[in-house]
């Protein structure tokens, strides 16, 4: 999936996205959480705290 | 270096109001001790502003046919939050400078009447008061760079 399929299904931005994968922004719950819905996973297997 | 629509505005935006404020700054700051008539003339701010707001707008449409549409998210409204409080604390410095000054003045503390004829008068304070409006606009462009560039 491209970064801009992923920032349209989300609704945000590319480079929105392209920070978030940088680790330049932490999202919010929901952006987070719209996230791991499109790749159908649970959330904290797209997100980790460290 | 790969530059977003948003980034490219903001320089664009940033380099405009250097160029023009500053070239206009400079005219004003270095004919400082002219008589008040000759050193204010607000037409000549109507001028630079019509003219930032048409060069902006002019480069802006240029990088948006090219580029991304201009979509607003979380991300852009926390980096203009946290810019804009950056700008707000640079435009309290100012207001308390320039208040700081007249009441300076006020006590009587100037040595030198010319220079409190000068530094006082309220052409002087009219230029200070939008060259601090400036620097706080130069710092809400400059700081969303940043945030934009280094990560919020």
């Amino acid at each position: 999936m491209s970064q801009q399929t992923l920032a349209t299904k989300v609704g945000v931005t590319r480079q929105t996205i392209i920070a978030i994968e940088k680790d330049k922004y932490s999202p919010s719950l929901e952006v987070a959480f719209k996230i791991s819905n499109v790749f159908e996973v649970p959330l904290e297997e797209v997100f980790s705290y460290d | 270096m790969n530059f977003s629509y948003k980034e490219k505005s903001l320089i664009t935006s940033l380099v405009v109001t250097l160029l023009i404020f500053g070239r206009y700054f400079f005219g004003v700051f270095s004919n400082v001790t002219a008589t008040p008539s000759e050193q204010f003339d607000f037409s000549d701010v109507i001028r630079v502003i019509i003219l930032i707001a048409i060069l902006e707008g002019i480069i802006k449409w240029f990088f948006s046919k090219k580029d991304e549409a201009d979509l607003v998210d979380e991300r852009d409204k926390l980096i203009d939050t946290k810019s804009y409080r950056n700008s707000y604390w640079t435009l309290c410095i100012g207001a308390w400078f320039i208040l700081m000054q007249l009441l300076f003045e006020a006590s009587g503390l100037w040595s030198n009447a010319y220079h409190t004829l000068v530094f006082t008068s309220p052409t002087f304070i009219a230029h200070l008061l939008l060259l601090f409006f400036v620097l706080s606009e130069v710092i809400h462009f400059s700081t969303q760079l940043f945030y934009y560039r280094k990560g919020v």
